[in-house]
Order: C-alpha cells, then structure tokens, then sequence
C-alpha cells in the first residue's frame, strides 16, 4: 500500500549521494534486520533496531540499538497494545531522533498488528520526515489466523503511517506464507516473509545506489506503487537472481514465481510496473532483451514499464531482476488479502481526529451495533436502515469468495485507534460490530465497475500452464474477461 | 510392399490421436492405407500432461491403426506442437575461398550453420529450419547455388524452435512404446504440404490448424515459409468456456458446440432455444441459442484477432494472394470461415487434405490434415528427387538431426 505526500516530493530530488538507514521496529522489525544481516548487508546502510522488549533487542545484530519506553514498559513488550507502544516511543523520541540523523533515505521495517510496530511506527515516520529524510515503510499485516484484533490494529497503523511517510510498501503475510510447504514449520513461515521484504530493501536501496545504465528515481518508484485506479494498492513485489546459460529467463521466472506476484497474473492489472536488471559487466544486450520480452507478455499493452538497467560488480556471472508495482485492493481475485480500503472509507480519517465516547465498546457488547453511536454512522445517516444494507451487502459479498470474511478486516480501520480501549472482549466484539453499515455501503458502490458475475476460474484448464498474451491469462472464458452477460 | 514406402503419421492432439498410414508410391503419389485413432487423454494445449495416460492412448491408436492397415508400424514422423514453439526468420552468410571454383554442398550447410547462430532461450532446440531464397553475392532469388560461382553466398532461413525437453518428451513417449521416431515436425508445416497446392504457396497462403488445445499456423510467401507460430487456444477453449457459461458438464457442452454451435450471431430468431437432452433422450434443460452461439462467438473473435495482431507484426498479411486456409478439427464449427473472413478481410476456405487417394473419408476430414501431411512431409523427405517441388526442404530436414 502506498500513499504518497506530494509536499515532500522535493527532498527526492537529493537521493543521489545518500546516507541509508534501515530501521526496524518492534519484534518483527527486528527480525527483518537479522534477515537483512544474514542476507548481507545494504552496501552503505546503517542498521537500526528498536523495541520495548530488551531482551529481543540484545540479540539483534543490527548496530544501533534504541530501547523504547524505558520508564512506560521497563524493558518488557508493549503486550501488543499500540497504545502503550505510541507511549514507548514518545518517550524516547530524543533517541530516535539522534539515530535518524543525517540519514537522506530511511527504510522502516515493521510487522503491524502488534504493539510496539503499530504504535511506535508512525511517530518515528513522523521524526524521521523532520529531519528531511525519505522514508520507505515496508510493513507486512498480520496473517489471517493472529485474529481480527491484530489486522484491526494493523489497520489503523496502516491509515496512520500512510499519512506520514513517502511510501508505504505493504506486505500481505498470508501471500507470502502461500511460498511455504504446508507442511514447514511457522517459523519458516514468517521467515520468509522477512526474506522478501530483505530482498525488497536491497533492492529498492540498489535502485538508488548502484550506478544505473538507465537509471530508476524515487519518482519511477512512487509511480510504480501507485495503483491504476487512485486510492490504496497492494504491493506486487517479486525479486529473482540467476547465474548459468538462462540465467536471464530464470531469474525472471524466479521474480515472477515471488507470491506476491501470482506467478505474473497480478500484473495484468497494474498500471506502472518497474523493472530493474541488474548485472555483471557480462551481462548483454541480448540478454536484457530477451527477459524484456518474455516480461511483457505477462503486462497488457496499457501498462506503463518503468525499466532501469544497472551494472554491479558484485553480480559478476549473475543476473538480478526486480518487479515492484501495486494492484488496487477492490479487485475480486480469491487471493486472501486482508484488504484494507482506508482511502475509500469515508470514515477512514487519520487517527488523531476521532475522538468516541469512552462507553463505546461496554454498550457495543451488549446490543446490536447500529445502535451504538458512532461517528462513523454519519456517513450512512441517510439510510433508514444501516444494518439491513449492511446485512444484503455482506450477503452479496458471498459470492465473491473470501472477500466475504475481510469485510470485517476492511471495516475496522474506522475504529479510532488510539484511543484507550478496555479489556478485550474479543469475541463478543467482533460478532457485534462487525457489521457496520457505513463501510460495507461504500464499498459495494466502489465496487460496481469491477463486480464480476462469477469468481474468475479457469474452469478445466485450472491447473494447466496459463496462456497469457498481453497480460491475459486467455484460459479464462472471453466473456467472463469481457464482463459480457450471458444467459 | 517394400517397408520403405510406408509413411506414418503420428499426431498426438488435444482431443484425440491420430495414426495415418499411407503407401508412397514412385511416382510420387500417397495412397493411404488407414487410419487409426484414439481419444486423446493426458494431453492439454498440445502438449502431454499426464505421460502414462497419454502413452497407452498413443498405443490404442497404433493398435487401431495397424488392424486397419494391416501393417507392422515401425517407425513414425511425429508432429508436435505448443504455444513454447516459436520462429523466426534470419540471413546465414558465407565467403567462398578464392581457390574454390564453384558453389558446392559444403558451402550450402554452412551457410544453414550460419543462420543458426542466433541467440534462442538455452532451453529452447531448433526444431526446423526451413530455406527461403539463396542470395549469391546480392543476387535476389537464387534457387539452387551448388555449381554455380560466387564469392559470398546467402540464405534466408525460417527457423522455428520449441523449449527441448517438451519437445523430447513426446519424443520418448513415443519411443517406449517401443517405436521409432523418425523426425519431429511442427505441425502446421506437416498441414499446409496438403492443404496447399504449391500454386497457392506461391501466391502467398495462411495455413490455420485449429485443434483441440491449440492454434497453429504457418504462412506461406512466394512459396517460401514466412511466419509460424502456435497458440495455446482450441476448441477445449471454447468447450470450456460454453460449460462455464451455461453451467453444463464438459461432455454435454462439447456435444452442444458440435450439434447446435455456430460463431455467427443475429442468425437465429429472438427467444429461439435449443433443449439439451440428457443421456436417456429426455429433454432437459433449454438454452438460448443465441447465448451459446454469442459464447461460441466471442472466443473465436478472440482467437483470430489475437492471430491477427501477430501475423500483422510480421507485416506480410498483405501479401497473402490465395487467402487463408483453415483446416483441423474446429474448423467444422459453423460459420467460422465467415467469421475468419470479417476479421482478416481475405478470402477464407474451410480446407482438408487434398491430391490423395485411398481412404477418401479419411483425407477429406480436415480433422486427418495434419496425421496425412506428415506423410506427405515424409515422402518428401525420403525422395530425394532434385526435380520435386520440395526439394529444398530435403538437405535441410534431412540432416538436422
């Protein structure tokens, strides 16, 4: 997901030399920074971590170390409440604003949905922008199975750091669990969640780095993680790294195999897709043309392809291919992404301004939610009868596969966030207000453009190499690509 | 019969497979013996799947074909083809050594060598490649150069290569049956040697094989062979897509395209249905006869707009003098060769095997074109007779493996 502050566009202009900093904040900051170090290091980049738990932070490896919240958690978690992680890191502001000195470009390592990450992210986004850096935030939302709570929370952080940072690369862990064996451990699980986004700050901190033949700006990227249709994207992120005699089709294969990508279908939807080569000095001419072809059959003829080409000395006998783009979230596919819509939403406004009435979530508990008031309820004022829409919309909603169960997920960022929140309930909770009319209404009219008749299938070619020309996987029925109603 | 004039064809396809044997006879004619065939299983888009499913249904039609024949196959020519498959044309160039008189055979193959030195996926092994013209020292349109002299001989090759181990894989399926493969073809060059005459190569013709799993084609200009490619589209597709459309099993749905299907739309009256009938006879569910015909309909649009667009990037769809020739199983579809004929506004013929004799229900389905043009492709290969108007082939298919 990405936002991008068009106030700030005049820092990029100073990229070129610059100082890196990659941050990581909270556990599973932490733990992408570790992934980083194994990987090996971002040429010219200073490693930070911080969190509120010290026992974590005395086994990373990363060089800097800031604890937060000294006096509000002394030295234990943030017990996964946002709040108390805002607090932390308030708290040891003048340390973080020390680490981030001089930086140009900061990449922001955060797992959303728990305390610390969620809580302490978008004040350090805000404290490294003072100081007139660049701030790329790679934050992955939790997995379906952490519960409804976490992707809530997540959200809220999501809306908040959109507001404050650059970019924002959102990272979906169920896509990138899809990578393990079902049958790995959940460890590796989340590892290899941390290993994309490793290869993603490599490889955007490449971008900039590395001398390029044709060279990728901070606008190229920005514009690449902007989805076609305005508004919240997901990220499409795929790295792929090859030696040998194909090595040119290979590492696109391995880009293209990247989750994230579904195998290159994903692509047919966005708008901009950049596309970085990185190579040897051996790398050739004929090479880069071939991966270019065999790449834009997986794009359709609309789709804008930002491509820069550099030589790294390192990559002797190599050959690095990234894709970066982003796909607007409404789009019906049966991918099981936590969707979070938080520009469409009305009611989606950066936390701050939502202050709600303290009984809030004790009444919400004890009767059907349309009655408790919220402000939320404003924007669907004019509707007699919220929770009947609310209840046809989640009805229609069925067909659509799994976007059915992320209603939830997609309304809850209109919770306010920062606002203390009393003793969990969260079953009661989730079955209560769950329903919210004001969302669900908002997003069946969004969705009008793209309602699909029918969840796209491949029918009996469903599990046959795809036939994709010009970014159209043709195994899907011409009339269903065509939106064409038949019968 | 000597066993050196019997020719068999061998083309695993989507929907079935096809055994022809046919008897090359001296004076350069084929008569075919028999056919035999098997539904095809294991097979999607042209290319196996599922190899021991598909290899016993290559057995069944050997089986089949031998009992018909009553002949002891032996060895094959077996067509392949996929959408990995892909060509395309380039000049190879020699210097002749000042001390050498003439233009020898020598000089020929290493100019073929020459054109292959291009960059193809690693992957990727040349399946054909097919002489266009000679060029000695710039001199356009050059047939035979051997005997004459020059100091720079040229030719422009069509080269068509497919990823190898797809390729190889057919191959060693049919080698364990156990059998001999004599040569790989690409099948759209097996179909146009007898869906067209050499007249119409000349003229300039598209040959469009429609199958099961895929679309291939092959175009002819002054009788050389220009462009070639296949497309992961057949009629699977469109059988695919009528049973999602209108919620019908696969097998009802194909029975429906075959009986009831058409591409041309506006041709039936407002409301008119069609009743599916279940197993048993009984009138089951009514369709709408424009739906299907509009299912139908989209995809093949589809499919030659697609082709379309690519034969237009290689700039020679001008050129076609005789018109587009489509042959293969889906061709049968009603109203394609109208359809064909909007899209790329040139005449269109619905075409099968022609200048043959025997088994005349066999030959005149254009579902057989390709099994009998491999045959036909085989004869040519195996007469080396200078004079025959596919000679030039012969050095070329002859040795290349």
């Amino acid at each position: 997901m990405i936002e991008i502050n068009h106030k700030q566009q005049i820092v990029s202009q100073a990229t070129e030399q610059v100082l890196i900093k990659v941050v990581g904040i909270g556990g599973a900051g932490l733990n992408v920074i570790d992934r980083i170090v194994l990987d090996g290091v971002v040429p010219g980049a200073d490693l930070v971590v911080m969190n509120t738990d010290v026992q974590s932070l005395t086994s990373s490896v990363a060089s800097q170390k800031i604890q937060l919240g000294r006096g509000v958690t002394r030295g234990l978690g943030a017990g996964g409440d946002p709040d108390i992680g805002l607090a932390a890191a308030d708290e040891a502001q003048d340390d973080i604003r020390k680490a981030l000195e001089g930086a140009s470009l900061i990449f922001l390592c955060v797992g959303l949905g728990g305390g610390t990450g969620s809580g302490a992210a978008p004040l350090v986004t805000g404290i490294a922008r003072e100081n007139g850096a660049l701030v790329v935030v790679l934050a992955t939302v939790p997995f379906t199975f952490e519960g409804k709570r976490r992707t809530a929370q997540a959200g809220d952080a999501l809306n908040a750091l959109q507001a404050t940072a650059d970019a924002v690369i959102c990272f979906d862990n169920d896509l990138m669990g899809e990578a393990v064996s079902p049958k790995a451990g959940i460890h590796q699980a989340f590892a290899a969640a941390d290993e994309t986004i490793s290869q993603c700050v490599r490889a955007v901190a490449g971008l900039f780095t590395q001398p390029g033949i044709l060279h990728i700006g901070f606008d190229d990227l920005c514009a690449a993680l902007r989805p076609a249709s305005g508004g919240a994207g997901r990220c499409l992120f795929g790295y792929g790294e090859a030696d040998g005699d194909n090595r040119a089709h290979e590492a696109l294969a391995r880009a293209l195999r990247n989750p994230l990508m579904d195998r290159g279908r994903m692509l047919d939807e966005s708008h901009n897709v950049l596309v970085n080569i990185a190579g040897g000095p051996d790398m050739t001419l004929n090479e880069v043309q071939m991966l270019m072809e065999d790449f834009a059959k997986h794009t359709g003829d609309e789709t804008q392809i930002l491509f820069g080409a550099s030589v790294d000395p390192g990559l002797t006998g190599r050959i690095g291919v990234t894709v970066i783009s982003s796909s607007a979230i409404a789009i019906s596919s049966g991918a099981a992404a936590p969707a979070f819509v938080p520009r469409v939403v009305p009611t989606a406004v950066p936390a701050p301004k939502v202050s709600i009435p303290a009984p809030r979530e004790p009444v919400e508990a004890e009767e059907p939610s349309p009655a408790a008031p919220e402000p939320e309820d404003v924007a669907a004022a004019a509707d007699p009868e919220p929770a009947l829409v609310a209840a046809t919309a989640a009805d229609e909603d069925e067909d659509e596969g799994q976007q059915a169960s992320l209603i939830p997920a997609e309304v809850r960022p209109a919770a306010p966030p920062r606002v203390p929140r009393a003793p969990r309930q969260p079953r009661i909770l989730s079955a209560t207000t769950d329903p919210q009319p004001a969302a669900p209404a908002a997003r069946r009219e969004e969705r009008q453009e793209t309602l699909q008749f029918e969840p796209v299938t491949r029918g009996r070619f469903e599990k046959s190499e795809p036939t994709i020309v010009d970014g159209q996987d043709l195994d899907v029925p011409t009339f269903l690509r065509r939106n064409m109603k038949v019968s | 019969m000597s066993r050196d004039h019997i020719l068999v064809g061998l083309e695993i396809g989507t929907s079935k497979i096809c055994v022809v044997v046919g008897d090359s006879k001296p004076d350069g004619s084929i008569k075919i013996l028999g056919v035999g065939q098997a539904p095809s299983r294991g097979v999607r888009k042209g290319e196996i799947v599922d190899f021991d499913t598909a290899q016993k249904c290559v057995h069944e039609a050997l089986v089949d074909a031998e009992e018909k024949s009553d002949v002891m196959i032996q060895s094959v020519y077996l067509g392949v083809t996929g959408s990995h498959i892909a060509s395309f044309n380039n000049r190879g160039m020699v210097a002749i050594p000042e001390e050498q008189e003439e233009i020898t055979d020598a000089d020929c193959d290493s100019v073929r060598a020459s054109a292959r030195e291009v960059s193809i996926p690693s992957q990727n092994m040349f399946i054909h490649s097919i002489l266009q013209h000679y060029y000695i020292d710039g001199q356009e349109g050059v047939l035979n150069p051997v005997g004459m002299l020059g100091r720079k001989l040229e030719a422009d090759f069509h080269i068509i290569h497919g990823i190898g181990t797809r390729v190889k894989n057919a191959v060693r399926c049919v080698k364990e049956i156990p059998l001999e493969v004599e040569d790989v073809v690409f099948t759209p060059l097996a179909a146009a040697q007898v869906v067209l005459n050499q007249h119409q190569k000349n003229l300039g013709a598209l040959a469009i094989d429609i199958g099961g799993g895929t679309t291939d084609y092959l175009m002819y200009i002054d009788g050389a062979v220009r462009q070639s490619g296949s497309l992961g589209i057949g009629g699977d597709h469109i059988t695919n897509d009528i049973s999602m459309g209108l919620r019908i099993p696969m097998a009802r749905a194909e029975k429906l395209k075959n009986e009831e299907g058409s591409v041309m739309l506006g041709m039936s009256l407002p409301g008119e249905t069609v009743t599916l009938k279940d197993d048993s006879g009984f009138a089951g569910k009514e369709v709408e006869r424009e739906t299907l015909n509009t299912i139908i309909h989209m995809r093949v649009r589809e499919t030659f707009e697609l082709l379309r667009r690519q034969l237009e990037a290689g700039g020679d769809l001008h050129l076609l003098g005789a018109g587009i020739f489509i042959t293969g199983g889906t061709s049968l579809l009603r109203g394609i060769d109208d359809l064909a004929q909007e899209i790329f506004e040139l005449p269109v013929h619905i075409t099968h095997a022609q200048t043959m004799s025997g088994l005349t229900s066999a030959f005149e389905n254009p579902q057989f074109s390709t099994a009998i043009g491999l045959i036909k492709y085989a004869q040519a290969v195996q007469m080396d007779r200078p004079s025959s108007w596919l000679s030039k082939f012969i050095p070329i298919f002859g040795r290349r493996r």
